[in-house]
């Protein structure tokens, strides 16, 4: 066994700080309970306990059926993530087709496919499986995109002189070179599957948290509800933690030194615009086929399950296609209000925190603590708390959207900044270099591409977000619109909005990566070359 | 500027049961005793793996020696690193990837807290050879060309300690005889203590004023050779029966340290 | 194929022979092969579908060669793709929504009214009471902005500005109210209101029904074609609908503690099913069901149902109600 030089003190610094900050974020919740008690709209930890002693029998039914649907989930997802990865690395052509139609699935709102996995699937926990999947596979799989190329030039020299190919490279230096990003995508994976398990049960599940979340909300069992958001939370932590104790027994090695040659400027400004048209013509052509064959293959009813060409009539050639466009537009409008700020302003949390952290390591434990709880208590429980704190206005909705971007941030940027090799600190070392030197130039350029990353997936995922936050609590905008329609069985209005949605997100994920290209060419060029 | 205290333009380097173990019980460095005096250059020669680059990296205060002490002017080295006293070529180049040539240099002045000096980088950059490449970032340049540059970025800051960790390793044959002609009067105007840690003997010997040669690990100091050579040496100097004695004398010590520490067949 | 058709007199005679061993907990004797049939539910599980589970405890599904699974609805389970996708033989939907679905094309029908009363109520607390709508004028409301029609269809019907409602829009939940955010709530009168009363708040719920707002609610729908292709499951189905719910009112303890015991991780309460069952008596059953028998409808009833819709934006026509289903269970 391989000890580290005098480990102990700092595990045991590290540990006794996060001792110290959960009770000091226990003792915080108990006296804000205390001071709520009346609201129903916080239970003291006191409370949950007791709540869930008393229930024990019934939530542990509950926890294994979710736990275990959030697992396969969770297994499910970041396989396919990482078979996406592959396939993307190994076939480079294939790159802007699977992470297009990658990109597309995950801005599927579970609006519109809840109700059709439940067709699919009929009674069990088919659905509730596949959405917990499809919450992961994204944040794991463009993580892991990047860190596939995150390895010197001359690793993949010394291959090819060998007269090996792509294949190769795979396996033998970009397998290797991912982990530190896979285990990233893996940490922000813990929160979204049991999530997505959860919400998986609104669409007619017999069993499960989510089901008792529902119950709760409307029975007033203010206990009851604060029971379910710690045990979705602890679980998150415990898996969130394992993954990280995992990520450090395998990444023992400093990361090393990324040098590639400068990224080759593109090949004339108009070629390469008419590159990218070609390109994006086959992705949305792609899409087509795949969204025309998938409803097609599965007899899916057109009652409900639309497909592009009814989505074309119900938005230019109908009667009231002027109506459906505006009424879209109007609650794209509303949205888009909120989702700026919000993105925005999760991004700069999540990075911020990150890096804040690296100066204040103690701190580590209890703030990560925080983040995974945010992310992992589900919008149900928490919109009537941040609705008391901001109000019902916009403050509410954005701090809800830029809760669920600041995670995958927060998580991607913390292990963005641990890729600073240790040549580059002990040269900093020996000039005495103070932490914030070392973080401007070294670890805030290293953490760029895993910055980059996390921007790019959080578009659809705040996309999703504020649809999620309308659906559940606000009841505006375009989020509003789709949940409205569902009820309503205008699935015309539904899929229109959920393609309206899609290109949104596309757009922004095509805006996030053009600055992304001009910036890592400086960065980190290995990452832009093709 | 910080004010010099006792560790003056030139300081020594004292190693004192200098002893490193690495976690598993890795015995690096046996209880070594070491002195260098001030404003001379002397070479670490060994066997690869023997520890040269440990010792180096104790001197430089980025590791933390298991027992003994080092004093750099009768300082320890962090508080030597404090002001910018010292400064390491790595190996390995360990230029940051973003910045060219010139940002990386410029960067260590920078992190020195000492004011810009753009003549002083440009004479630099012309000293190792890369004008033209100032502008240029590492990605972009051969591996000799980083090492170049890693060379002039230790020097930027005009330490009074230089570490050097087999700098020319990737340089050229060409350069690196350029270089040997013109660092060494650089740092002897300087008044620069210089360490050297090498693969090559001849490199040792025709830049250094001690070689020191260590047995494979535990490394310990199986010879302490002076070289007597007239200062500046011109590169005829490589030609003289006196430099070849010198080459012969460490190579021997080289083998005599790998024949002492082989166990005897028979305990095999 | 001759298929066994029951008529009331048979149903009621087999309805006892099964029910002591219902009653017993034990599961009826199956007399022949079993068809099997989905029923949509448009909530999760509770009392208030507990003449389903009385229908299938007893056997009476069973007896009439259906075997019926109850599938759960939820917040994300929309009842209508099932059953046009034919997952779903019947599905559990209301007026409003069926007609929606009409108009986008689904081909449903109405084939019985479980609840002959909306449920929705104008729910307050006492020191604040909202007893009839004219009470509504500038009191803050908290419901579902998706709601509002029915908000506007109401102050229409009773002559009230709904410019002087103040909207505020919540999640469903009675804590704006508690917390004194809102006035007032929208709501239905078996959910919300018995959760206040089960934490010990008297609340006072003002029935949208009895203020003109005529919407059948919990409306089972079938497809046209299940009507003429499938018939004689939707008889079998909707004749264990009508005893289940016949034994359901005679006994509402009951059917809560059955709900209970079919449903053990539901996370329900026995106290709270009780009361919301008892609740949902009034709602149900009316001196039309007691004339003509559960789930029925008039012309009159259909027309005022119309004229609400209406005002709801929902032009239907009295054939969206088809009785024939109705008619042959209850008496041939």
């Amino acid at each position: 066994m391989i000890a580290l030089a005098d480990p102990l003190p700092e595990r045991v610094r590290r540990g006794a700080s996060g001792i110290v900050g959960t009770i000091v974020i226990l003792l915080a919740w108990e006296l804000a309970a205390r001071a709520l008690a009346g609201a129903y709209i916080l239970a003291a930890p006191s409370d949950v306990v007791v709540h869930i002693l008393q229930n024990s029998d019934l939530i542990w039914r509950a926890l294994r059926e979710t736990l275990g649907n959030a697992t396969l989930g969770y297994v499910l997802g970041n396989l396919a993530a990482i078979g996406l990865a592959g396939a993307a690395l190994a076939w480079p052509r294939a790159e802007p087709v699977v992470a297009g139609l990658a990109l597309l699935v995950f801005c599927l709102p579970l609006v519109a496919t809840g109700p059709i996995l439940r067709v699919l699937y009929g009674p069990g926990p088919g659905p509730q499986i596949t959405l917990a999947a499809l919450a992961v596979y994204y944040t794991t799989f463009v993580p892991l995109l990047v860190g596939l190329r995150a390895a010197p030039a001359s690793w993949f020299e010394l291959l090819r002189s060998y007269g090996r190919g792509r294949l190769a490279e795979l396996v033998h230096i970009r397998a290797r070179a991912s982990l530190p990003y896979l285990f990233a995508g893996l940490q922000i994976a813990a929160p979204a599957a049991f999530l997505g398990a959860m919400v998986g049960e609104f669409t007619g599940a017999e069993r499960g948290l989510g089901l008792l979340a529902i119950r709760a909300i409307r029975a007033l069992d203010i206990a009851g509800i604060w029971a379910l958001a710690s045990i979705s939370a602890a679980v998150s932590i415990l898996i969130y933690t394992a993954v990280g104790w995992l990520s450090r027994a395998v990444l023992r090695d400093p990361p090393p030194m990324i040098l590639a040659p400068p990224a080759l400027p593109r090949t004339g400004h108009a070629q390469g615009l008419a590159a990218t048209v070609m390109r994006t013509a086959f992705v949305l052509a792609m899409a087509l086929l795949l969204w025309w064959g998938a409803m097609t293959t599965f007899d899916l009813n057109p009652f409900f399950a639309k497909r592009p060409d009814d989505v074309w009539v119900a938005l230019f050639t109908a009667t009231d296609a002027r109506e459906t466009r505006e009424t879209l537009a109007g609650a794209l409008g509303e949205t888009v209000v909120f989702l700026l700020p919000g993105f925005a302003g999760g991004l700069a949390l999540g990075a911020g925190l990150a890096i804040l952290l690296t100066l204040a390591p103690a701190l580590t434990p209890s703030a990560t603590l925080i983040a995974v709880a945010l992310r992992s208590v589900p919008i149900l429980t928490t919109a009537p708390l941040i609705v008391l704190l901001l109000g019902r206005g916009a403050a509410g909705t954005i701090t809800l959207v830029a809760v669920m971007v600041f995670f995958p941030t927060f998580v991607a940027c913390l292990h963005g900044l641990r890729q600073a090799p240790g040549q580059i600190l002990d040269v900093f070392s020996t000039y005495a270099a103070g932490p914030f030197a070392r973080l401007w130039h070294v670890q805030v350029p290293v953490m760029l591409p895993a910055f980059f990353a996390a921007a790019r997936m959080s578009v659809p995922a705040s996309v999703l977000a504020v649809t999620v936050v309308e659906w559940l609590a606000t009841g505006r905008g375009i989020g509003s619109l789709m949940a409205l329609s569902a009820s309503l069985s205008d699935y015309d209005m539904l899929w229109s909005s959920v393609v309206i949605v899609s290109v949104l997100s596309a757009l922004g994920y095509a805006g996030i990566g053009w600055v992304e290209r001009r910036v890592l060419t400086v960065f980190a060029s290995e990452q832009v070359a093709r | 500027m910080v004010a010099n205290t006792d560790n003056g333009a030139s300081p020594d380097i004292q190693c004192r049961s200098l002893t490193k173990a690495f976690p598993g019980n890795v015995e690096v460095l046996r209880p070594l005793d070491l002195e260098i005096a001030g404003g001379e250059t002397t070479a670490l020669v060994g066997p690869s793996g023997c520890g040269k680059s440990t010792l180096l990296r104790l001197i430089a205060g980025l590791e933390t020696p298991s027992a003994g002490e080092v004093l750099i002017g009768g300082v320890s080295p962090a508080e030597m690193l404090r002001d910018a006293g010292l400064a390491v070529a790595f190996q390995d180049p360990s230029l940051l990837p973003w910045r060219s040539v010139r940002g990386n240099i410029e960067l260590a002045l920078k992190l020195a807290r000492r004011p810009a000096d753009p003549r002083a980088v440009e004479d630099l950059i012309r000293l190792v050879g890369l004008e033209g490449f100032a502008d240029t970032r590492p990605g972009a340049l051969s591996g000799g060309m980083r090492q170049r540059a890693a060379i002039a970025r230790s020097m930027v800051t005009r330490p009074r300690l230089l570490l050097l960790d087999e700098p020319f390793g990737a340089v050229d044959e060409l350069t690196r005889r350029q270089l040997a002609d013109d660092l060494p009067p650089l740092w002897e105007k300087r008044q620069t203590t210089t360490l050297l840690v090498t693969h090559s003997i001849g490199e040792a010997v025709l830049l250094s004023d001690r070689v020191l040669v260590l047995t494979p690990r535990p490394a310990e100091i199986i010879a302490d050779i002076r070289i007597e050579l007239e200062r500046p040496r011109a590169p005829a100097v490589t030609g003289s029966t006196e430099f070849r004695r010198l080459v012969e004398a460490v190579s021997e010590a080289l083998a005599e340290g790998v024949r002492a520490t082989k166990p005897p067949l028979a305990a095999q | 194929m001759a298929y066994f058709k029951p008529n009331r007199r048979t149903v009621l005679a087999a309805g006892t022979a099964s029910a002591a061993s219902a009653v017993l907990g034990l599961s009826a004797p199956r007399a022949r092969a079993t068809t099997p049939v989905s029923l949509q539910l448009s909530w999760l599980h509770s009392v208030q579908f507990a003449g389903s589970y009385i229908a299938r405890a007893r056997g009476w599904w069973a007896e009439d060669g259906l075997d019926v699974s109850l599938l759960q609805g939820g917040p994300n389970a929309p009842v209508e793709p099932p059953v046009v996708s034919g997952s779903a033989l019947v599905g559990i939907s209301a007026a409003d929504y069926t007609a929606a679905a009409v108009e986008q094309g689904a081909p449903f029908r109405i084939l019985g009214v479980a609840m002959q009363k909306n449920p929705f109520v104008i729910a307050s607390l006492l020191a604040n009471p909202v007893r009839e709508p004219a009470d509504l004028s500038g009191k803050k409301i908290g419901m579902a902005l998706a709601n509002m029609p029915v908000l506007q269809a109401l102050c229409t019907l009773n002559g009230v500005d709904v410019e002087a409602i103040e909207v505020v829009p919540t999640q469903y939940s009675a804590q704006p109210l508690l917390a004194g955010e809102v006035d007032c709530l929208l709501c239905w009168e078996t959910d919300l209101p018995v959760a206040m009363a089960m934490e010990g708040i008297e609340s006072v719920t003002m029935l949208m029904a009895d203020y003109g707002y005529a919407v059948h609610s919990q409306t089972y729908i079938a497809t046209e074609e299940s009507l003429t292709e499938r018939r004689d499951q939707l008889v079998a189905l909707m004749s264990g609908e009508v005893r289940g719910w016949e034994a359901y009112r005679a006994d509402t303890d009951a059917a809560a503690a059955l709900t209970l015991e079919a449903y053990p991780d539901a996370g329900l309460d026995l106290k709270t099913q009780k009361l919301q069952a008892a609740r949902q008596v009034p709602l149900m059953f009316s001196e039309l069901t007691d004339e003509h028998g559960f789930g029925w409808w008039t012309d009159q009833t259909v027309e005022a149902n119309i004229e609400t819709l209406a005002l709801l934006g929902r032009k239907v026509s009295p054939a969206l109600w088809d009785r024939s289903i109705l008619e042959e269970v209850h008496g041939g």
